[in-house]
């Protein structure tokens, strides 16, 4: 059995020692101000269009060379909360073409007001079966950002360079167009 | 965009503060009232006890099972981005979780029945913050390093968001009965006024981007994600506003909740101790048994549904009347019919976090045959301590329901007695949180006031910012004992 002054020396002991352990603890020095330091730039992929048509459809409307004409309104870029964001990146373009022709694609970028930003202007020769890959990159190094983020329509033209009567002995032919965008954004 | 907010409010306050409930401590350290808080059925030593308002309970627990404050914030010269790429995204799971709990008790007021001098009754008011939230890795992942680049073809798990978190005023009044000399059990109703809750918990499905069938790539989300939230709307509004009473309205409508003006619900706990013989005993009890009915301030949001995307799509000559303007619209529509955001206001269930206790205890070396000179068991009948042992040693466990599961955590402890003054418990726990917890605990009485501070994970205050847990507990009392 503890006498009256050993437990009173002990539980003076302890008590401090636990407020000690608990008011006095030590830490590391923090730097929270590190928090503005941090870089968060994630790569978003999509798709952005898809175009195909047969070679009939082709011969058909293409007595003048124009076989395909459209504004296709397009927001994704202008988009304000990607619009502030966007660092670089690349649209990526696809082509194939299985029909007889040499045929000119070209996209063309528009503004609000109808301008012409920018235009992608794209030959495929004939009997193309493997894909015919062009990138082209905006931001450092490549051409402006300013060309995307004001643009809020595509304008997609088809050309045939070449007769309006020959027929591809490819079974289907048809040219087709993939595009899609890889671009790098900072979130933080 | 309010959601988002409210996503990032909860990620950022679970990050902000960690913690767990387990109070192994205060657990079945029966000279300490707030003990019944624990186990209903503790075998009860006063006739009487009053907590001093506001500060006879006071409990803050904090715990990580990842990453540590001084991980990221450590005054190292490292990147900040890559101590978060290397320390965060790269090391932690979705099993880990940052989670928080606080108690602030009201009052506490505990007294023997006159009548039936077996019978302990206690009734109180607390205040429970409680939230938790899993590190959402995939959707971290997605953020930060996004859907292209070396994470075309990865499936992004939406269901790595889960998020649970309330504040709840409690009532309470318990019953402890002493059925034998081996035996006490006891009960306590509960009456839950929700100030806030919100939860997003069983989400499910992914978001990827692939090789496309026809363009390029194809982005595939399929979606069952919803946020549910009671009295978040109310505060939010509030806090809005730009009156200049702000800080009043908030008053006005936490006094109103915290006062039965809230969401209500029941609940319950129940527990009990039985003596093997005269130096084991044995333990258990069951908490927040219990559930909260929303009806009030109700603001739910759904993400349910399915899309796969390749861009627009032009297939010529089918489409050469479309409009080039109404394929974009259409596009926008297809996504948003096909995978709605919806908000409703649909009153909703939610259940307490139900907690259960265990112990077995071995007590040796026995002090005297009286109650004299300790704050120790005592015998109701004939006012005698008939088992008082100077020292107790043995284990407890502990399991708590989470959203993803039962969490676990198993301690052993030493408890020794120092008459009536003064009783000291340490314990050594592990869980996920922490293998080396040792925690410490002080009950003293000077007269009938009452003190006692339990302070958890000790080792950890060596770098309070690299500790994965740290927990602190302390309150006053008023006791009277039964000799008194």
């Amino acid at each position: 059995m503890l006498c009256e002054p050993m437990k009173k020396l002990l539980f003076n002991l302890l008590s401090q020692a636990l407020v000690f352990i608990m008011l006095w603890s030590c830490s590391e020095k923090q730097d929270f101000s590190q928090f503005d330091d941090l870089s968060v730039t994630p790569t978003i992929a999509s798709s952005i269009l898809y175009l195909e048509s047969d070679e009939a459809f082709i011969n058909t409307l293409s007595a003048f060379g124009l076989f395909y004409s459209k504004t296709i309104a397009f927001e994704a870029f202008s988009e304000q909360y990607v619009a502030k964001r966007v660092l670089e990146g690349k649209i990526i373009y696809e082509f194939e073409n299985t029909t007889s022709k040499r045929l000119n694609i070209t996209v063309e970028f528009m503004d609000e007001g109808g301008n012409v930003l920018d235009t992608e202007s794209f030959d495929i020769e004939p009997g193309t079966t493997n894909a015919q890959i062009t990138e082209t990159t905006y931001g450092p190094g490549g051409k402006s950002l300013d060309i995307l983020t004001n643009t809020n329509s595509l304008r997609i033209i088809g050309n045939n360079l070449s007769d309006a009567t020959s027929v591809s002995s490819a079974s289907e032919p048809k040219v087709i167009m993939r595009s899609a965008a890889e671009f790098l954004f900072r979130l933080k | 965009m309010r959601i988002g907010q409210l996503f990032l409010f909860a990620t950022f306050f679970g990050v902000a503060s960690l913690w767990s409930q387990n109070k192994q401590l205060l657990y079945d350290f029966n000279e300490i009232p707030q003990s019944l808080s624990v186990n209903p059925g503790v075998k009860t030593l006063q006739k009487w006890h009053a907590g001093v308002p506001l500060i006879s309970g006071l409990a803050f627990q904090a715990g990580t099972s990842g990453v540590t404050v001084n991980d990221l914030f450590a005054d190292d010269g490292i990147d900040f981005t890559t101590k978060v790429r290397e320390r965060l995204l790269d090391a932690m799971s979705r099993k880990d979780d940052f989670s928080t709990t606080s108690q602030i008790e009201g009052f506490n007021v505990g007294f023997r029945g006159r009548n039936r001098p077996d019978d302990y009754y206690s009734f109180g008011m607390y205040g429970e913050t409680d939230i938790i939230t899993y590190w959402p890795k995939d959707l971290a992942i997605l953020a930060f390093e996004g859907n292209g680049g070396d994470n075309i073809g990865r499936s992004f798990n939406l269901g790595d968001l889960s998020v649970r978190g309330e504040m709840v005023n409690v009532f309470h009044f318990g019953i402890n009965r002493k059925v034998s000399n081996t035996l006490t059990v006891g009960a306590r109703a509960k009456i839950y006024s929700s100030i806030f809750q919100f939860e997003s918990t069983g989400n499910s499905g992914s978001f990827s981007t692939t090789q496309g069938q026809d363009n390029i790539y194809t982005n595939t989300i399929v979606a069952d994600m919803e946020l549910r939230t009671s009295g978040v709307e109310g505060i939010a509004d509030i806090l809005e506003e730009d009156t200049g009473t702000t800080q009043k309205d908030i008053t006005s409508l936490f006094t109103k909740r915290v006062l039965l003006g809230g969401n209500l619900g029941l609940g319950l706990d129940a527990g009990f101790t039985y003596q093997l013989n005269p130096q084991t005993t044995i333990t258990g009890s069951i908490l927040d048994v219990g559930f909260i009915y929303n009806s009030k301030d109700v603001k739910n949001y759904t993400l349910k549904g399915s899309v796969t995307n390749e861009g627009l799509t032009i297939i010529l000559p089918e489409d050469i009347n479309d409009l080039g303007n109404d394929l974009w619209q259409d596009l926008i529509d297809e996504i948003e019919e096909s995978l709605p955001y919806e908000e409703n206001e649909s009153g909703y269930i939610s259940f307490r976090p139900v907690k259960a206790y265990g112990s077995i205890r071995y007590d040796f070396g026995q002090g005297g045959s009286s109650n004299e000179d300790c704050a120790c068991p005592i015998n109701i009948d004939g006012g005698q301590n008939s088992d008082f042992y100077r020292n107790s040693v043995g284990g407890q466990l502990f399991f708590m329901k989470r959203p993803r599961g039962i969490q676990a955590a198993l301690t052993g402890f030493y408890q020794k007695r120092l008459g009536r003054a003064m009783s000291l418990k340490t314990t050594y726990t592990i869980d996920k949180y922490s293998l080396t917890n040792i925690g410490l605990g002080l009950n003293f009485q000077a007269g009938p006031v009452n003190f006692y501070i339990l302070g958890d994970n000790l080792l950890g205050y060596k770098n309070i910012a690299d500790s994965h847990y740290a927990s602190l507990q302390f309150g006053f009392n008023i006791i009277s004992w039964n000799d008194n």
